[in-house]
């Protein structure tokens, strides 16, 4: 219960993040399943787990339909044994999926320093672009339009303050607040993209305004990848 | 161990109890969700070592572990008030299969359910294997009324406590208990954040996602098998997934274009509701996951998002910014009657409809500017702010039982997991380690 276990807790963590097992969901064997009562017997759909490129609603749902309780047993004046136990697997996460995107971080803000481009800072709860705003705006769409063959992205960004849910609203407001403003100055829609997040991709953790206020941003970047 | 004293110590006092807001609302509501509602009266006699053979993992004795677990639990229960037997003068010797004769003198002061057993390891030092016996005594009775008996790898030791517990529960109030339910949350793994599991105390969590960047507001399907949550799955688009938690199998839902946030499934697990703002700014989407039928709820020029299902599956309640900033709407589940609910204050998001049904929880933010978890009753009447203190609280979560909620909150200075009941008591930090634990998601119970 000390310190010992939470450091246990810590390195596992930290350093086997890709193994996870026993994901118990209560009794696994005959017991249980003997007590869920008719209902669904079939096993979810196999196969493809992507949805489409083209983006929409997949076609292929497993049934996520309720089925029933995993139910408790009851007291027994003689009980007889129960097993307890789980299921024991091994994620099948993409173990370099993080490095990848780590290096895709770099080499967007690679490109995007060697362009100049520069971000623009909200006020709190707002998505109003400032006069400051503008002009940094402004330095960023004479680039863009002088490089016709270059995609460029806005993050919509937030501090911590507020639900997780509604600053992926409000970033998403602010992305869009600056990539209309670089429409109005002239830049083909078609190199522009938007995607919001929220308070989940804080440059800075301090709880203080000084902080915040780096954090409230539509950070403007080079799209190097798809 | 100090250190979480003393966070826990300095939060009770900043947050203290319930803040009751409203003047005529003093009473103290949601005790184990009904006024009259007594605890019964409950002691842990003792769970016996047997086999003399210590737990690996941590050298303490099998037996006194499963007590502290069980114990826990019963209290966590909130059907039950925990009684200390030798705090009666009542001394039990060894325990056997069979009710001790001290039982009888407890039961005369009052203790109405009594529970012992036993647990231990097999010799094989390969692969031991936990035995648990727990029995239980009721005082109307006067006798052993019945008993379980466990066996399984050393892995689920907690588990076997847990089930217990459950069983006492259902043996008492015909509910299932919350001791086995899990809390899906996510947490930050370097940059990025993935999704995770952990038994609803806190212990044992397990990684569920590695992507490397953002995965997002975990919900589950209605007989936990499954984890519907927003995914970036490269950092230029998200979509909404769900995982297979026994198998780890993934599938895209919804990949429309822009945002694609909150999913809930409903009761029955046949629909989905969700926020996407493929046409245009955020609304609410239904989908038929059976005809995959997509029906879309509202219709503004404001932001709609966080649909929360009411237990009946008939209603929604979820949050919107149509009147400037965000606040808590009810409606139909086919988008029909959309009503206000929340007046006070100018941001209130995240609700979450209890399970119970008559109390919605949701995040406010207070005169002061300090982000809360709030509860309102459906029809507007009775509104009470939970929790108080510096810190953002966010995504409130109920337990199935209806008695208990998890939040996330920076009131420690990094954001971490906290339960705490319905009525305001018994605030108790449930993660400990890693920079940042938020977005917790109860499970429903089994």
């Amino acid at each position: 219960m000390g310190g010992g276990k939470d450091m246990k807790r810590l390195q596992w963590a930290m350093c086997v993040p890709l193994i996870f097992g026993s994901i118990m969901l209560g009794l696994s064997g005959c017991s249980s399943k003997a007590i869920q009562s008719g209902g669904d017997s079939q096993p979810a759909q196999q196969g493809a787990a992507k949805g489409s490129d083209e983006g929409g609603v997949s076609q292929n749902i497993p049934d996520t339909s309720f089925s029933g309780q995993d139910g408790l047993r009851g007291l027994d004046k003689n009980p007889s044994e129960e097993r307890v136990g789980g299921n024991t697997l091994t994620a099948k996460a993409d173990p370099g999926s993080a490095s990848r995107q780590m290096e895709e971080i770099r080499a967007e803000q690679a490109a995007s320093a060697a362009a100049g481009l520069r971000d623009v800072f909200f006020a709190y709860d707002s998505f109003a672009i400032s006069e400051e705003g503008r002009q940094v705006l402004a330095r960023n769409a004479e680039w863009i339009k002088s490089n016709p063959g270059v995609y460029v992205k806005v993050e919509g960004h937030c501090d911590e303050r507020g639900t997780s849910a509604y600053n992926l609203v409000l970033g998403e407001k602010r992305a869009k607040a600056a990539r209309n403003y670089l429409v109005e100055l002239g830049v083909a829609p078609k190199q522009l993209s938007i995607v919001s997040y929220g308070k989940e991709r804080p440059v800075c953790t301090e709880h203080a305004e000084s902080c915040y206020s780096q954090n409230r941003r539509g950070h403007v970047v080079v799209k190097t990848g798809k | 161990m100090t250190f979480r004293t003393v966070v826990i110590t300095s939060l009770c006092l900043s947050v203290g109890l319930a803040w009751i807001i409203e003047s005529g609302a003093t009473d103290v509501f949601l005790e184990a969700t009904r006024p009259d509602f007594q605890k019964i009266p409950l002691a842990v006699a003792g769970i016996d070592n047997i086999g003399g053979a210590d737990s690996p993992e941590g050298r303490i004795r099998l037996g006194n572990r499963i007590e502290e677990i069980l114990k826990a639990d019963v209290r966590r229960s909130l059907v039950f008030s925990l009684v200390d037997l030798p705090g009666l003068g009542i001394k039990v010797g060894n325990l056997g299969t069979g009710p001790n004769p001290e039982f009888k003198k407890a039961a005369e002061q009052g203790v109405s359910v009594i529970v012992w057993g036993k647990a231990g390891m097999t010799n094989d030092a390969k692969d031991p294997d936990v035995n648990m016996d727990g029995y239980v005594y009721d005082a109307g009775s006067n006798e052993m009324v019945g008993g379980k008996r466990y066996a399984g790898s050393t892995s689920v030791v907690r588990l076997m406590a847990h089930r217990f517990a459950d069983e006492l529960v259902f043996r008492y109030t015909g509910e299932p208990g919350i001791a086995r339910t899990k809390i899906a949350y996510v947490s930050e793994q370097g940059s990025a954040r993935e999704l995770f599991v952990m038994d609803y105390d806190g212990h044992d969590s397990r990684q569920l996602t590695a992507d490397g960047f953002l995965n997002l507001m975990p919900r589950w399907s209605p007989d936990r098998r499954f984890i519907v949550f927003t995914a970036y799955r490269n950092r230029n688009t998200q979509n909404i997934d769900m995982i297979e938690l026994a198998t780890g199998k993934r599938w895209t839902l919804v990949s429309l274009s822009g945002l694609n946030i909150t999913p809930a499934l409903s009761p029955d697990g046949n629909f989905l509701a969700f926020a996407s703002s493929h046409e245009g700014n955020s609304e609410l989407y239904s989908l038929d996951t059976r005809t995959k039928a997509m029906q879309r709820l509202t219709v503004h020029a404001g932001g709609d998002l966080s649909p929360s299902w009411a237990p009946s599956g008939r209603e929604l309640v979820f949050a919107s910014d149509r009147s400037g900033g965000p606040q808590i709407f009810l409606m139909s589940m086919d988008g029909t009657n959309v009503r206000r609910l929340t007046f006070e204050g100018d941001y209130n998001a995240a609700p979450a409809w209890s399970p119970r049904g008559n109390w919605i929880a949701y995040v406010c933010r207070s005169p002061k500017k300090e982000y809360k978890i709030c509860l309102i009753t459906p029809d507007g009447q009775k509104r009470v702010q939970l929790t108080a203190g510096p810190g953002v609280d966010d995504s409130p979560s109920w337990s199935p039982d209806g008695r208990h909620l998890v939040f996330s909150s920076t009131a420690g200075g990094k954001s971490q997991i906290y339960m705490i009941n319905a009525d305001g008591k018994d605030l108790e930090r449930i993660t400990f380690t890693g920079t940042h634990n938020s977005a917790p998601a109860w499970s429903p119970a089994s």
